[in-house]
Formats: structure tokens, C-alpha cells, sequence
């Protein structure tokens, strides 16, 4: 088992969002997380990602118990988060961003390495290595935050609503290049607001509500339940 | 002044108090502070003149708290501000033959006129950044009194006439608590008004109070020149009780220290940093004169204090209180520390 | 193509850095032509340390969102260092003239300056701001800023308490003969501490833009989250952020010792001065802080030379506030954080 989430309960301050979260993602599974807003999806992220400390719970990666560690120390274990906002260098160009993102690597080889594999991933970015990512758009941005997520070369990636704000054939491109990434042998863990396509492209799903996980299985199976149906699809 | 809810159930004594902004205990400490002069060691006369300053810092840190703790904007140049009003008093006094209590008046109209100015100036600025520019502002403004030396006589100073004509300290000390309660209930008065929630409003944030209806411009300049004001009638009362005027009192150093008082007492009270500023103000003058061959040390004594109350207890004294001395059990000694409550 | 680049220039120079740049060298070089060179002189040396002052306090802005108020005292830390650190040098120099200390002893108190400063910094972070941080990020701007001023009053105090009021000065760094430039004699000692400045700058500016530590200090500060996610260490880059700006202060205090004898409250006019640069400049911008540094020094020699003595406080405020009404952004600016109300 790459990642093991047990009872995880997790908020901002006094106000508890995650309520006994237990989640497990093996080697190379597709993962998708669904759920209403505010189910706590993104949040479910940030914990696992050390961006929120927990207030109960354990998180397992690896065999190791990476519990309340820092985001930085949880990315050098080899988790890569791709947030919801993005967070990019605006002032940086995508190259330089893109070097940020292997930060944790040190060999300058490796880390040329990984700029080609991205660069072959996503073409686009390649044309714009020199523009700065403060003024790319917004599919052009998204594209880079995961190519700078792919770049410590991760064994988990955490990819927070991808489709975010973006235009339907972006949409569509950006769930390609993840695609591209699952044959490459990458664990994914997918949040997402679009049901239909989380489920169609994932192995596996969870359904969030309230904090809580009130649904998981196969994707197959989550998309033809008539709880989900009925809920989500409003068939 | 609307009458508030509470007005009903209250006798003439509740309704008096409540109207002066007092607690039963706030008047006790006030009749306290009058009783002072004449009470020993308190009415040596060196101690009077500490206890004269000290009153001099309270009133000034309950009117930056005015702006720090209600628009959350630092007046940098608050000491530079209340200099102006002194320079004025004095220069009037000195060039116009006007009487001391007049022209520590009109020392006040001109530190509105400057607070106004710097007011709308800062307008548009984030918090930090209207900080820096009063804080620049009272540099200039400093630097002119030191180089205007015909006007100002610069660095040597201005030898001003005082309010009383008497050698004791005991009227000035009278003036000076009447001044700290008047500016306190001022204050007071204005912020317990719904000017004090549109004040809040646009100190939490400008475009959601804009939204809501509430003129910030208006709100944010009406603060700013009031508090400049009280700062420059309390510097005419510097000027005519020290009875001499120099640049040096426009200095930032000497912001630090109102600041320093007014954040130890707690932002947004208005009556900490007056509370504070008696015995932390005087223990300073204390330490200062007794330990005088370490100099340094009580300002030592100060920052650490600052620095100590803004990591671990940013809510100062005011803050405290409230949460633990306010609400004791025994009724009568609530009913000293707050006052008749609101029946609801 | 020379034709673009042609009109490429013009535009650069209507916009407001290239307008002021240019009106800045005239006023500069029409000053020298009027006055003498002396006035160049003073104003490059001046400029000079006030860049290194100046981008220590846009570093701790920028990257940190700390408004340092007690950016000066580090600077006054240094040139004390330097003092105590030379002054044995000085006196063993003048037992034995032959000694290779001759050349290198300034060098090793200004070094010590650099040092001292950066671990008054790091002294600072651990006791001061770390705390602050780790308990309360709220309303953090302001409150970190009162927290400098408690620093500022402390280290002033603490001067004075310690090592007494008086004034700790030097004859000199550097005993040689004056460089003739032009007809202008400079001595020894403001030609090297402009070119230490110099150097420090342009090494500051490389180590920021190509190496991965300077890259991670900018990532912090363009997106904290996003430099958390990469794998930033935030803490570690923060230390070193307060030490490198702390180190660049303590180092112009220490090389403007012969110009500054160390005193408790030497550390203000470097501090405001530093301020107008950064309010004239805008934030987070190193080249834009050097740039600003030179104009406030010229508008501070040319005020002394033209208005008088003294003046130096009033006229470069005026204009900073005008700057501060008309252009809040600072001249080289970024929108990226305005100091405009949110």
C-alpha cells in the first residue's frame, strides 16, 4: 500500500471539517475523491499534502507515518501537490518555475531530465519557457502547475480540481496529460467537482459528505449506484 | 450622545456614570488620581512632575489608541503632531501676546489642520504604508522646527510663559488628569456613537464597509484630525508646563514611547493605555533616576516589556481584565467593576 | 530591427523608472559641473551603502511581510563590530607599519561587521519574530512592526547601557595616498567601501538570481504555499532571509565607519533613508532598490549642497510623500504588492 489514511480528522481552528477520513491508494491506482462543495475534498489534500496539521489520525506513506509533518518535508518524501489555486511563481518564468518544482532533486542532470519529460508532456509549455507564469492563461497555468508538480519526479500526486475555471477542451486536455502520467507508472489522487468525468477516467472512487466517507468502490460501480445517481448526476 | 437602552432601569447614579463613560471603579481610581497630590511621597514636588508627565502619556496613548486601535492605522508622527500644537501654542503666546489657554486651543486647531492633511494623503494607502507616511511627515516636520531658527530658535529651544503663574506643580497635575479624562471620554463618546461600528467596519476592511454604504474617506479623515487635535491641545500643555520647547520632543523616539504605553494597555480600550501609563510611566522615572548611572536601562526595561505583551499577549492589559478580573462571582464587587449591567 | 530597439528605448523612457533615471543623471551631472566633483563622489559612496541597506530592508519586506523598523540598529551592530574589531588591529598596525594588517585588517573588521550582523539577525529571529509567527499570523504586518520597533528601542538602549553613549569612531580604514579621479581626490577609504558596496550588490544580485537557495528566498516570497508544496523549507529560508538582511546592514555600517562613528542611535538616518528608497522603488526589487538608493543619495547631497545642512531631512521626505500620494506603488514597482489598501 503506497498511502494509508486512518481516522483522519482535520479543520481550520476550532471549526473540524474532516470527520474519521480513512482512505488506501496502491501502487499506480487512479484515485478520484467526489463530493458536494464543502464535503472537505480540498481539505482531505491539504492534510495529506502537511499543508494542515491534523487533529487526530494517521497518514502512512511508503510504510512510513508521515503524520503532522510540514509540506515541505511531506513533498521530499515524495508527494506532490498540485493545489486547487495552483500557486505558482507569477514573477518566475515557467522554465524557472518549473526548476522550482525539483527543488528536492539536487543533480542537474536529473533535473534536466525531468524538465524534457514535461516539456514532451506538455508541448505548450515548452514554446513558453522564457514568458513569465504571472501572465500565461489560465489552462496554460494549470498545465504548468502539474508539469511543476511532475517535476520531483513524485510517486503520489495529490491533483486538486484540475478542471477548475477552465474551458471544456482544456478541460479535456488536462485530464489527457493525466492519463499520460497513470501510464507512466504515477499514483494519482483526484478531487474534483465533475463527477461524471472523475468517475469515467479514475479506477477507484470515494465519495465525501459532510467530512465524512459515505460511498467507496470501484468507479464503475460508484457511477451506475443509484444513491450517486440520484445525488450527484441528478438522474 | 443617544441614550442608550439601559437608561430605564438605571437610578441617577447608574445613568450619571454610564453617561461619563465610567465604571464604578473607573471613578474611583479617578478620585484616586485627585487625591494624589496629597497623599505622601506623593506630594514632593518632583513626583508631581513625574505623575504630571505621566498623565501627559496617558492622555496622549488614549488619543493614538484612538486611530491605532479603532482605524488600525499607526500615526507615526503622533509625538511630531502634538509638537506642532505646542510650537503654535507657544509661538502665539510669545509673537501674539495671546493668552496660554487660548492659544493652547488654537495649538489644537493646527494639529487638526495637519492631521486632516496627512489624513487625506494616507488616504489610499495600506496600514503599514500610512504609517510610514506619517511617520515621514513628522520627520519633516521635526526638521523644520530645527531649522526655522528664526521662527523657532531651532535646537536651543523656546522659552515659553506657563498656564499658571506658580511655582508649585499641583494646578498643572489637576489639568493634566482633567485633560486625560476629558480626551478618554471624548473619545469615548465618539466611538460608543455608530461612528465607532463604521469605524471598526473600515478597519476590518475598506471595500466591504464602502459596499455597506459607509463613506470610509469621511470616517478615516474625521479620525485622523481628531486625534490630531487632542494631540495638539496636549502638546500646548506640554509647552506650558515644561516652560521651555524644543525640537527633540517631536522626535520618534518619543512616538515609541506613547506607542509603547498605548499597545501594553491594549488596543481598541482607549482607557488601557491611560491606566497603564500612571504606574508603568512612573516605575520608568523610577528606575531612571535612581539606577541614573546605568542610563538606557528603563528604556531597556520598556522594550522588553513591548516586545514580551506584542508575542505572547497582544491583547495587552485592557485584554486581561476583561477576560480575568471582570466577572468575578461576588455581585457587589461585579456591580464595582462594571457598572449597573443592561437588564435584557 | 535597430529601429525597434530605437523606439523600444523611447518608450522605456517615457515610463516613470527610465523618466526618473534620466532626470536624475542631468540633475547629476549638471550639479557636478556646477558644484565639483566632490559631489558625485559623495553621492556614489552614499548611494553605494544605502543599496546595501536598502535591499536588506526590501528583503525583509518582500520575502518576510516584516516592515523592519529596527533595520538600522543592525546596521549600528555592525559598525560597533567593526570598532571593536579594528581598534586592536589599528594599534598593533601602528606598533609594527610593515604588517600584511596594513591592507587586510580593515578587511577582517569589516568582515566581522558582516558576521555580526547577520547573527544579530539570525539572534533576533529566534527569539523575536519566530515566536511571534508560530503563535499568531494575524494582522501580521502591523504587529510584526510594532515588534521591530521594540527591537529598535532595545538595541538602541542596550548600545547605550553597555558600551555608553559617546561616539566610537575611527581616524580611518586605509592610510594611503588619496586617488585623483578627474580632478576630484577620493580618499582611500570611500573608494574601497564603494567598491565593497559594489561588490556585495552585485554578488547579492547573482547569488538571488541563479543559485537555488536564491531562488527558493524569491519563490517564498512570490507564494509562500507554493514554495511549501516544492518542498521549500519556509523556516530555514526564513533565518536566512533576516541574516542575509541583517548581514547587509551590519556590512554598510561596518565599511561607513570612518564616515559614522558607531553611537546608539547612528542606525536612524540609514534606517529612514533606507525607507525612502524602498517607498521610492517599490518592493521586491533588487535592481529597483539600487537604483532608488542612488537617487535618494543625490537628493540628500544635493539638498545639503544647494538648500543647506539639515535640510536632508525635510526635502527628500516631502518628495518621497509626493511620490507616495502621485504613485504609491514606488517608481520600479511590480502590481504584485502594492501598498494600496485592499
Amino acid at each position: 500500500m503506497l498511502l494509508e489514511v486512518k481516522n483522519l480528522n482535520a479543520g481550520y481552528g476550532y471549526l473540524q471539517i474532516l470527520r474519521d477520513v480513512s482512505l488506501q491508494i496502491d501502487k499506480g491506482e487512479y484515485v478520484g475523491i467526489v463530493g458536494p462543495n464543502g464535503a472537505g475534498k480540498s481539505t482531505t489534500m491539504k492534510t495529506i499534502a502537511g499543508l494542515i496539521s491534523p487533529m487526530s489520525g494517521s497518514v502512512v506513506f511508503n510504510g512510513e507515518d508521515i503524520t503532522g509533518l510540514s509540506g515541505s518535508a511531506v513533498a521530499k518524501k515524495g508527494i506532490s501537490f498540485v493545489s486547487e489555486e495552483m500557486n505558482l511563481f507569477v514573477n518566475m518564468t515557467v522554465q524557472e518555475n518549473l526548476y522550482m518544482g525539483a527543488y528536492t532533486i539536487k543533480e542537474k542532470h536529473l533535473k534536466n531530465e525531468r524538465l524534457d519529460f514535461v516539456f514532451e508532456l506538455f508541448p505548450r509549455l515548452a514554446e513558453r519557457r522564457k514568458q513569465l507564469a504571472g501572465t500565461m492563461s489560465g489552462g496554460e497555468r494549470k498545465m504548468l502547475a502539474i508539469g511543476r508538480g511532475m517535476m520531483s519526479n513524485p510517486s503520489l500526486m495529490l491533483v486538486d480540481e484540475p478542471s477548475f475555471g477552465l474551458a471544456p477542451q482544456l478541460t479535456t486536455s488536462v485530464f489527457a496529460s493525466l492519463d499520460v502520467l497513470i501510464k507512466n507508472g504515477v499514483t494519482i489522487l483526484l478531487v474534483e467537482q465533475n463527477v461524471t468525468k472523475t468517475l469515467a477516467v479514475t479506477g477507484r472512487g470515494y465519495v465525501l459528505e459532510n467530512g465524512k466517507v459515505g460511498l467507496e468502490g470501484n468507479s464503475a460501480d460508484l457511477a451506475e449506484d443509484s444513491y450517486v445517481k440520484k445525488v450527484f448526476l441528478g438522474v | 450622545m443617544e441614550p442608550t437602552t439601559n437608561d430605564l432601569n438605571m437610578n441617577l447614579f447608574d445613568r450619571a456614570l454610564d453617561r461619563l463613560c465610567l465604571t464604578p471603579i473607573g471613578l474611583a481610581g479617578l478620585i484616586l488620581l485627585l487625591l494624589l497630590p496629597f497623599i505622601p511621597p506623593f506630594n514632593q514636588e518632583y513626583m508631581l512632575r513625574w505623575l504630571i508627565y505621566c498623565g501627559f502619556v496617558a492622555a496622549m496613548s488614549v488619543g493614538f489608541d484612538f486611530t491605532a486601535g479603532y482605524i488600525n492605522i499607526v500615526n507615526f508622527g503622533y509625538m511630531a503632531v502634538a509638537g506642532t500644537g505646542g510650537y503654535t501654542s507657544a509661538l502665539l503666546v510669545i509673537n501674539a501676546g495671546l493668552s496660554p489657554w487660548i492659544a493652547m486651543l488654537a495649538g489644537g486647531v493646527s494639529s487638526a489642520v495637519l492631521g486632516l492633511i496627512i489624513g487625506m494623503i494616507s488616504l489610499r494607502l495600506r496600514g503599514i504604508f500610512a504609517a510610514c507616511l506619517s511617520w515621514f511627515f513628522g520627520l519633516a516636520v521635526m526638521g523644520l522646527a530645527i531649522k526655522m531658527v528664526w521662527l523657532t530658535r531651532g535646537p536651543l529651544g523656546l522659552r515659553t510663559p506657563r498656564l499658571f503663574e506658580t511655582e508649585s506643580n499641583v494646578p498643572f497635575y489637576f489639568l493634566i488628569i482633567i485633560l486625560v479624562y476629558l480626551t478618554y471620554l471624548i473619545c469615548k463618546w465618539v466611538v460608543r456613537s455608530k461612528m465607532g461600528l463604521a469605524f471598526q467596519a473600515i478597519a476590518q476592511n475598506m471595500d466591504a464597509a464602502r459596499t455597506s454604504g459607509i463613506n470610509p474617506i469621511f470616517y478615516r479623515v474625521f479620525n485622523f484630525t481628531m486625534s490630531c487635535a487632542i494631540a495638539g491641545v496636549l502638546g500646548g500643555f506640554y509647552a506650558h508646563f515644561y516652560g521651555i520647547l524644543t525640537p527633540d520632543m517631536m522626535h520618534t523616539s518619543k512616538t515609541v514611547e506613547i506607542l509603547a504605553v498605548a499597545y501594553i494597555g491594549g488596543r481598541g480600550s482607549l482607557w488601557g493605555g491611560a491606566v497603564v501609563a500612571f504606574p508603568f510611566i512612573f516605575l520608568m522615572e523610577i528606575v531612571r533616576s535612581t539606577l541614573s548611572h546605568l542610563p538606557g536601562l528603563n528604556l531597556v526595561i520598556y522594550a522588553l516589556v513591548l516586545i514580551l505583551v506584542m508575542i505572547y499577549y497582544p491583547g495587552g492589559f485592557s485584554y486581561f481584565y476583561d477576560t480575568h478580573i471582570r466577572q468575578p462571582k461576588n455581585r457587589a464587587l461585579r456591580y464595582f467593576l462594571n457598572g449597573r449591567e443592561a437588564k435584557i | 530591427m535597430s529601429k525597434n530597439n530605437m523606439s523600444d528605448t523611447l518608450t522605456w523612457l517615457k515610463t516613470a523608472p527610465g523618466l526618473s533615471i534620466v532626470i536624475s543623471i542631468v540633475v547629476a551631472v549638471a550639479a557636478t559641473i556646477d558644484a565639483g566633483p566632490y559631489l558625485l563622489v559623495n553621492m556614489v559612496v552614499t548611494g553605494g551603502m544605502l543599496a546595501l541597506v536598502a535591499t536588506g530592508l526590501t528583503l525583509m519586506l518582500g520575502v518576510l511581510n516584516i516592515p523592519m523598523f529596527a533595520h538600522g540598529e543592525y546596521f549600528m551592530i555592525g559598525s560597533l563590530t567593526a570598532y571593536y574589531i579594528f581598534t586592536p588591529i589599528s594599534g598593533f598596525i601602528m606598533e609594527h607599519p610593515d604588517s600584511w594588517l596594513v591592507t587586510f585588517g580593515p578587511f577582517i573588521a569589516i568582515l566581522g561587521a558582516l558576521i555580526g550582523g547577520a547573527i544579530a539577525g539570525a539572534i533576533s529571529e529566534k527569539l523575536v519574530f519566530g515566536p511571534l509567527r508560530r503563535r499568531s499570523t494575524d494582522n501580521w504586518v502591523m504587529n510584526s512592526f510594532l515588534l521591530t520597533v521594540g527591537v529598535s528601542v532595545l538595541l538602541v538602549n542596550l548600545h547605550q547601557l553597555i558600551f555608553g553613549a559617546d561616539f566610537k569612531g575611527i581616524v580611518g580604514y586605509w592610510q594611503g595616498m588619496p586617488i585623483s579621479i578627474a580632478g576630484a581626490y577620493i580618499s582611500l577609504d570611500r573608494a574601497l567601501a564603494f567598491v565593497i558596496s559594489a561588490v556585495i550588490v552585485v554578488l547579492f544580485y547573482l547569488f538571488m538570481t541563479y543559485t537555488r537557495t536564491g531562488m527558493a528566498i524569491r519563490a517564498v516570497s512570490q507564494d509562500i504555499t507554493g514554495a511549501e508544496i516544492v518542498g521549500i523549507d519556509i523556516e530555514k529560508i526564513v533565518m536566512l532571509t533576516i541574516s542575509l538582511a541583517c548581514a547587509l546592514a551590519g556590512v554598510a555600517g561596518g565599511s561607513l565607519l570612518f564616515m559614522y562613528p558607531s553611537y546608539p542611535t547612528v542606525g536612524l538616518e540609514p534606517l529612514y533613508m533606507a525607507w525612502f528608497v524602498v517607498i521610492l522603488s517599490g518592493l521586491g526589487n533588487i535592481l529597483g532598490a539600487v537604483a532608488g538608493a542612488f537617487m535618494v543619495a543625490l537628493l540628500k547631497v544635493i539638498t545639503m549642497e544647494y538648500v543647506g545642512a539639515g535640510w536632508d531631512f525635510v526635502v527628500p521626505s516631502a518628495l518621497i510623500m509626493l511620490i507616495l500620494i502621485f504613485k504609491p506603488s514606488g517608481i520600479f514597482g511590480s502590481d504584485v504588492r502594492g501598498v494600496l489598501d485592499k
